[in-house]
């Protein structure tokens, strides 16, 4: 008995002994710069955001007590006021972005945080390569049972060839000994060569090579795992993952109309009118919607007259951004020749992205291509299921929120369409529209219905779909 | 000759029983070598040989391979910066006016991502009350004319040569400045604020005069109510408050001034009852059957030269009976006379609430019908001065002095808006000679017609669904017009440019002041506020797009000099030569439509012929088994010479029951000359026919003679009378029996001597039940113990216990008042607008070819020499045991859980096995790709040139397509599909909003489009819904009720008002 106490006691103080003296974890840094930093310092931590980059920083700092960088972070502007000669040259070159003070973190959690910057700084700390070869659905625990079904049909296929050879060989050892001379010794050549086998095979190939064509036949035109390049990186993942932003902030249709709506510039601009650097691109992308809209960034303002202006006054304008915040984040003192090299590659990326056969000109709308593509004769309603039916987005989108680059993740066949409708429950309950259904109702109240599927209100029906 | 055979009936043909009508009726699609493609115009197609078929094989491979290689790339481009007030998929409605000279229906655009794509009624208006016509529902195919002038233009040989407005400005400004005479020649305008464009036009130019006259005049109207009451305007005409209605050739539901409001007022008393407000007897007096005088309870058939004489004895006879000295008679045909003599016995008995008008353009005629009203004492209660209606306004005598100046080259400067005098007026001609004496010619119309085409500049106007105004179609009663798109070609407010050349700039307004400026100028005067009260007041005006201001009550005290009044009067003609009527129809008018493929496929109501006018010819039966056409027309379509005193020309005729013995009459606004790709020589123009006669136009000739007919039938010849027939029945010769007709043709062949039809039976067929006021009781009984035998028959099902089905959730159905229908076709246009129904030209109609979901089947009752007739809109019936379901061999159309009988278009291949199942003859087959929506560009032809494109390719015509209604392409069946995208729509908003569906909810085109709301859509299992209560009128019926295939949509019994005194 003794013993058990001893060790409940022994647990007990490890866990005190745990609460009481937390040692710098990064990990718990990874979390404090999620949800602290990450709006506005590059979680490369090597290029500057809308606040500089991380790395370096820490690098300066270290010249420094450790107190000081702790009460720089807590209160910056403190620091400023104060006269400390390294926030002093940090407000100069990042003025007026104010940094906002964090006076409830601890040093430990500091440390945490300096942890995670360097290690990401370094390389020693990096987020695992995403598997590129996910498929959508249950499809990957499919196929693991497949491949076992595979193995064991080659398993059983061998013993098969074994066990037939073995008898032919048995056969002709006896007719051997009971002397008749004629037969031969069986090849395993001869045996798989015989007519049955080759006309069991031809029949097997017909089958195969059927079914392939018709299955082939019917996935033309549809495109699971499209995955284009768009003109804009823009990154699901940052923005609804790391930034947790609505899917319906931006496509503002889903919950009111058949469309989702592309997000239109101006949309981008609520948030990007203040967030001017990009976490991974730094200027590269969003200068895009800059140049689309005729938004300066350098001088916060929309251009007049953007519509009428040529080619060479944007790229004045857009360039000069580029070079500038090039210089900024390096620490170079002017625009020397490799920040106009950088101004020019940004600029021809630019242009390649917002023109097209046609659209010659850098303004106006962005050309995205169209993952989700359904054929003409089928009307389909974001509003009816995000609305009405509240199925969430990534029911059929897949994970989005993970996704860099957006893939279609379902078929979009109309099997796929059907089997859901099959399978899901009507939100019956909470909706008046759904009052004019009484029988339904009744059967629910007397207990002789367990729920209304989509498709027993006709969600089966073609004019459902087709019209 | 009382017809007693049968019952109803659609045609010559059918009452005759033409063995090659029967034989034809065994075919559902007529074959390729159907007559009706004429001598050696063949089929391209039947022509290809094997190289081509190889060649087209070879293609055909060839792109599906590459096609099935890589799938495009699509891209989705968002705004740049997104308007708040579209989201796409989400349609926006403006409320605006369609106005077209006095055309006037108060309306909502239909606006899908900011292209209008559908009008609608507005239902707050005090005038129209939510219905349309046939030309609103068609405006807005208009706006995508590719026939509309681009822009400012110099016109040089009669092709524009694009201009600026600057220099097109300084050009008007510097003639103007020199000029003596100016004239601004225009159709009726009824807004106030161009009015006063107008008016600060001619105060700037002291020789300026604005002319204004009507493409159909109602000049005599006009004069008459200037004579007789001091205003010149028209009177209000109240048929809602008639217990009589008798009109003198005036078409009031199909063209006459205000046909929408008139035809809802008279819907609301053509509800039969014996009880309450009585149901109201409505007599006409023409000579060619009229859409309003096939609605009426009796014709009296008067020569067109007769009109004057018919109406000058109705007045001696009411004078006689109520002591007023009388005038002298005019010669009239006896059955008129006695008719009139009883008629006026009975008006006298409901003084005051009878209305008389009169459509003829005779001043003596119309000053006598205001005596009428007068000793009826219908002035100020059925014929009324409180709100007079502007929506004519022309006079025949200002037009030709406007022609005597011209022709002396004293016009410097001529302004045409909106009208097209060198097509629409008799002296066109001459108007299109003087034109060139004119110095400087200018016109505001929207494409290069006939008139502008002999101007010296265009500078056309904005079409209205891109342009602001207002409009004062009756007084104190106003509506607004609201842009609901930008103008699409470089165009000008007409109005604006009268301002502009005349230098006026309104006080308060700077130097660039727009339309919406100026009209908001007048508007806050009006009001009388200012800043923000005016704003709220405007966009309160703008949002509602009507506004009513107090009505005026002084009544009208009328004086008529009744010997002044006969002394105008025509003199009939000589009975025994032939006179002709011309007359206005519903869907082309004056010839303004004719530019408009969805109204040159709507059939006449009458005669039932699309893409030209024809010349109806009076039948009369010979006493045997055929009817003799004036002995000189065998078949429809024959051409014929026709010769008056203005001309000679071979015209296509029709045989034409209920048109008077020894008269004719033919369409106007055909033969345009200048209409676009559509209306150009479609049909024949008979302007020039109409005579002069004391300065008024008049629509009738007395001394037209008929040459014999050719025997040939004019090339595509498409009257849609004898498509699609179903449900006929004839007489057996031998037993005397009816049978049914198309039964008897199918089983003849196989079946010998089974005349009585196949299966037993189906003899009798139920399409149209009718009924007078005074035998309703007795007939209501005897079609209800013919339905509960029906039902009776019906109710042995095979698959007992699936009632349960049809109780949970909707039940769509329709009830349609056959006593309401007027046949106007305003629903048949909202159908193709709303579905994207294609148009398919006359060559594709003449082959049975329409592909329209809806078609207003006309049949006649009663007397063969004056029939009535009884219009039922025909479309899917959506029937619960659908025959057309179970024989489709791959399943492309089936049943939905909500009563619809649903049609996937991608799954059908076109064995058309259902048209061939379908009782009711709705279903259509794309014999051609006429929408483009096929893959490969095959099979495409223009409606008008079999060359060019089809009509549907252009991509500015496509621009009204509905997005929520797929493209079919060729090779599948289509057909009603009770207006599903809008029942989705109307799901969906109740079920985003979680509240039970309401009737507003789901409305179905061809019921918003109704004047007389005579179709009704709805739920059958919402106890409280509107068609409920309608579905239990006891005058219901199904058609073809005993074939047992549970049809969804209800007709009533039509019932009429006859009074068979009269006719004795």
């Amino acid at each position: 008995m003794s013993y058990i106490k001893l060790l409940f006691a022994g647990l007990m103080v490890f866990c005190i002994h745990l609460g009481a003296f937390a040692t710098p974890d990064i990990e718990v840094g990874k979390e404090l710069f999620k949800n602290n930093c990450a709006a506005c310092h590059n979680k490369n931590m090597k290029d500057a955001l809308t606040g500089p980059a991380l790395g370096p920083v820490l690098e300066k700092w270290a010249a420094y007590p450790k107190e000081d960088f702790y009460q720089w972070v807590r209160n910056s502007q403190g620091m400023i006021k104060a006269g400390h000669p390294l926030a002093v040259e940090s407000w100069n070159a990042f003025k007026p972005n104010i940094m906002t003070p964090f006076p409830n973190l601890t040093n430990d959690e500091i440390e945490s945080l300096m942890l995670y910057i360097d290690g990401v700084f370094k390389g020693t700390y990096g987020p695992k390569a995403v598997t590129a070869t996910e498929t959508a659905g249950d499809s990957t625990q499919e196929s693991g049972f497949a491949f076992w079904l595979y193995i064991v049909f080659v398993l059983l296929a061998g013993l098969a060839l074994f066990l037939w050879k073995l008898t032919a060989d048995l056969q002709y050892s006896i007719s051997h000994k009971t002397g008749d001379k004629e037969v031969k010794k069986p090849s395993l050549l001869g045996m798989v060569a015989n007519k049955s086998v080759v006309s069991f095979l031809i029949f097997a190939l017909v089958l195969f090579g059927g079914y392939t064509t018709v299955n082939n036949a019917i996935s033309i035109g549809r495109q699971q795992n499209y995955a284009p390049q768009q003109p804009i990186k823009f990154s699901h993942a940052t923005h609804a993952g790391l930034h947790k932003i609505d899917c319906n902030y931006c496509h503002d249709g889903a919950r009111r109309t058949k469309h989702s709506i592309i997000p239109a510039a101006n949309t981008c601009m609520n948030c990007h009118a203040a967030i001017k650097r990009g976490s991974k691109y730094g200027t590269a992308e969003l200068t895009k919607i800059y140049a689309s809209i005729g938004f300066d960034p350098s001088t916060d303002k929309y251009l007049e007259n953007y519509d009428a202006m040529s080619e060479a006054e944007l790229s004045g304008i857009y360039k000069k951004w580029i070079d500038d915040n090039f210089v900024r984040a390096n620490g170079l003192k002017e625009s020397n020749a490799s920040s106009q090299a950088e101004a020019d590659k940004q600029w021809s990326d630019i242009k390649a992205s917002l023109t097209s056969e046609t659209k010659p000109r850098i303004q106006g709308a962005i050309e995205w291509v169209r993952i989700h593509n359904l054929p003409d004769h089928v009307y389909f309603n974001h509003s009816q299921h995000v609305t009405v039916g509240k199925v969430e987005c990534q029911k059929c989108h897949g994970k989005i929120e993970e996704m860099d680059l957006v893939r279609q993740y379902s078929t979009l066949s109309m099997g796929w369409c059907i089997n859901c409708h099959r399978q899901t429950d009507v939100k019956f309950a909470d909706n008046k529209y759904y009052e004019s259904y009484r029988t339904y109702h009744d059967e629910l109240k007397k207990g002789t219905r367990q729920s209304v599927k989509v498709s027993d209100i006709g969600g089966l029906d073609c004019q459902k779909c087709h019209y | 000759m009382k017809h007693t055979e049968s019952n109803v009936w659609v045609g010559e043909k059918d009452l005759t029983q033409d063995p090659a009508f029967l034989q034809s009726l065994e075919n559902e699609f007529t074959s390729l070598e159907e007559a009706a493609l004429g001598g050696n115009d063949r089929l391209a197609s039947l022509e290809a040989n094997r190289r081509d078929f190889l060649k087209v094989l070879g293609f055909g491979i060839g792109a599906a391979t590459l096609a099935s290689c890589e799938a495009p790339v699509k891209k989705a481009i968002p705004f740049v910066i997104k308007p708040d007030s579209i989201v796409p998929g989400i349609a926006n409605y403006y409320a605006s006016s369609f106005v077209n000279g006095g055309d006037y229906c108060s309306v909502l655009v239909k606006t899908r991502e900011g292209r209008p794509i559908k009008i609608e009624g507005n239902a707050l208006s005090p005038v129209t009350r939510g219905g349309t016509s046939a030309r609103a529902q068609a405006a807005v195919l208009s706006l995508y004319d590719y026939n509309r002038l681009k822009g400012p233009s110099r016109i040089q040989g009669g092709n524009p040569e694009s201009i600026d407005w600057a220099s097109l400005d300084q050009e008007m400004r510097e003639a103007l400045a020199s000029a003596a005479k100016v004239r601004i020649l225009s159709s009726t305008i009824m807004s106030p604020s161009s009015l006063k464009a107008v008016d600060a036009f001619c105060a700037k130019y002291s020789g300026a005069k604005h002319v204004v006259y009507d493409a159909v005049s109602s000049s005599a109207l006009l004069d008459a109510t200037e004579v007789c009451f001091g205003q010149r305007v028209l009177p209000e005409y109240r048929f809602d408050l008639a217990d009589s209605i008798v009109s003198f050739r005036a078409d009031f539901l199909g063209t006459w001034i205000s046909p929408i409001e008139y035809a809802a007022q008279y819907a609301t008393r053509r509800v039969p009852r014996t009880e309450g407000t009585p149901m109201s007897r409505h007599i006409q007096f023409e000579s060619h059957m009229s859409l309003t005088g096939s609605n009426a309870d009796h014709r009296i058939l008067v020569r067109p030269s007769e009109q004057s004489a018919a109406i000058a004895h109705l007045y001696n006879a009411l004078a006689t009976a109520s002591g007023r000295p009388t005038q002298s008679e005019l010669s009239l045909n006896e059955k008129a006379k006695t008719a009139i003599d009883k008629m006026a016995i009975q008006l006298l008995q409901q003084m005051g609430k009878s209305l008389v008008v009169a459509g003829t353009n005779n001043l003596g005629d119309q000053m006598l019908i205001y005596a009428i009203n007068d000793l009826l004492g219908n002035i100020n209660q059925t014929v009324r001065f409180d709100r007079v209606s502007y929506q004519r306004k022309g006079s025949d005598a200002a037009v030709q002095q406007l022609l005597a100046e011209m022709q002396a080259g004293e016009v410097d400067v001529l302004i045409i808006w909106n009208a097209n005098p060198a097509y629409e007026l008799p002296f066109a001609a001459d108007f299109s000679a003087a034109l060139a004496k004119v110095k400087k010619s200018v016109s505001f119309n929207a494409s290069l017609d006939e008139t502008s085409i002999g101007c010296q500049l265009a500078a056309p106007d904005h079409h209205f669904l891109e342009s602001w105004g207002d409009v004062e179609p009756k007084s104190g009663q106003f509506s607004f017009i609201q842009p609901s798109i930008r103008p699409i070609f470089d165009t000008r407010d007409a109005a604006l440019s009268l301002l502009k050349w005349a230098n006026v700039k309104p006080a308060g307004l700077d130097e660039d002041f727009t339309y919406l400026d100026f009209l908001m100028a007048n508007w806050a005067e009006k009001l009388g506020s200012s800043g923000t009260a005016f704003q709220n007041a405007w966009d309160q005006l703008i949002h509602d797009g009507v506004f009513e201001t107090a009505v005026n009550s002084k009544p009208a005290a009328c004086q008529v000099d009744v010997s002044m009044a006969f002394s105008k009067l025509a003199k009939p003609g000589d009975p025994a030569v032939l006179e002709i009527d011309f007359f206005e129809t519903v869907h082309i008018g004056a010839g303004q439509y004719a530019g408009i493929p969805w109204l040159q496929e709507l059939p006449d109501p009458v005669t039932r012929t699309v893409w030209g006018n024809y010349l109806a010819v009076p039948v009369s039966f010979d006493g045997d088994r055929r009817f003799n056409a004036l002995g000189k027309v065998k078949e429809d379509g024959e051409l014929v010479q026709l010769t008056t005193a203005h001309g000679k020309v071979e015209i296509g005729a029709v045989k034409q029951f209920g048109q008077m013995q020894g008269t004719l009459s033919v369409a106007l606004g055909y033969g345009r000359r200048n209409a676009g790709d559509c209306g150009t020589g479609v049909g024949t123009d008979f302007n020039a026919y109409c005579p002069m006669v004391d300065g008024y136009i008049q629509y009738y000739s007395t001394g037209a003679s008929l040459g014999d007919s050719s025997r040939v039938i004019e090339k595509h010849f498409a009257c849609v009378q004898h498509h699609h027939t179903y449900g006929v029945t004839a007489k057996d010769a031998k037993t005397g029996e009816n049978f049914n007709a198309d039964e008897a043709a199918l089983v003849d062949d196989v079946f010998k001597g089974f005349t009585k039809g196949f299966q037993g039976a189906l003899t009798d067929r139920s399409v149209i039940r009718h009924s007078t006021l005074d035998q309703l009781e007795e007939n209501t009984k005897k079609l209800q113990e013919e339905r509960a035998h029906h039902q009776h028959l019906n109710s042995h099902t095979l698959y007992p216990g699936h009632e349960y089905l049809y109780n949970a959730g909707h039940q769509w159905a329709l009830h349609i008042d056959l006593n309401a229908c007027i046949g106007c076709g305003a629903c048949a246009v909202a159908c193709m607008a709303e579905n994207n129904v294609p148009v398919v030209g006359k060559r594709e109609v003449s082959r049975h070819h329409e592909m329209t979901w809806l078609r207003i089947d006309r049949y006649y009752y009663g007397d063969v020499e004056k029939p009535n007739v009884v219009y039922q809109p025909m479309m899917c019936q959506h029937c619960n045991n659908a025959p057309c379901e179970n024989v489709c061999p791959v399943n492309a159309t089936s049943h939905s859980s909500e009563g619809l009988n649903q049609m996937a278009y991608n799954r059908c291949v076109g064995t058309r096995y259902c048209a061939n199942n379908c009782p009711y003859k709705v279903r259509r087959f794309n014999w051609y790709d006429y929408t483009t929506a096929d893959l490969f560009p095959v099979n495409q032809f223009n409606i008008a040139k079999e060359q060019s494109k089809p009509f549907y390719a252009d991509n500015l015509v496509r621009m009204v397509l509905n997005p929520d209604v797929t493209v079919r392409a060729r090779g599948v069946i289509e057909k009603c599909s009770f207006c599903v995208q809008r029942i989705q729509e109307g799901k969906l908003n109740a079920k985003r909003e979680q509240r039970p569906l309401s009737d507003l909810d789901v409305k179905s085109a061809c019921q918003t489009a109704c004047p007389t709301s005579a179709i009704t859509f709805g739920d059958r299992n919402n106890p409280e819904g509107i068609l409920s209560g309608k579905l239990k009128n006891p005058l219901n019926y199904l058609v073809l009720e005993e074939v047992n295939v549970s049809p969804s949509v209800n007709y009533t019994m039509k019932v009429n008002n006859r009074d068979e005194s009269l006719n004795a």
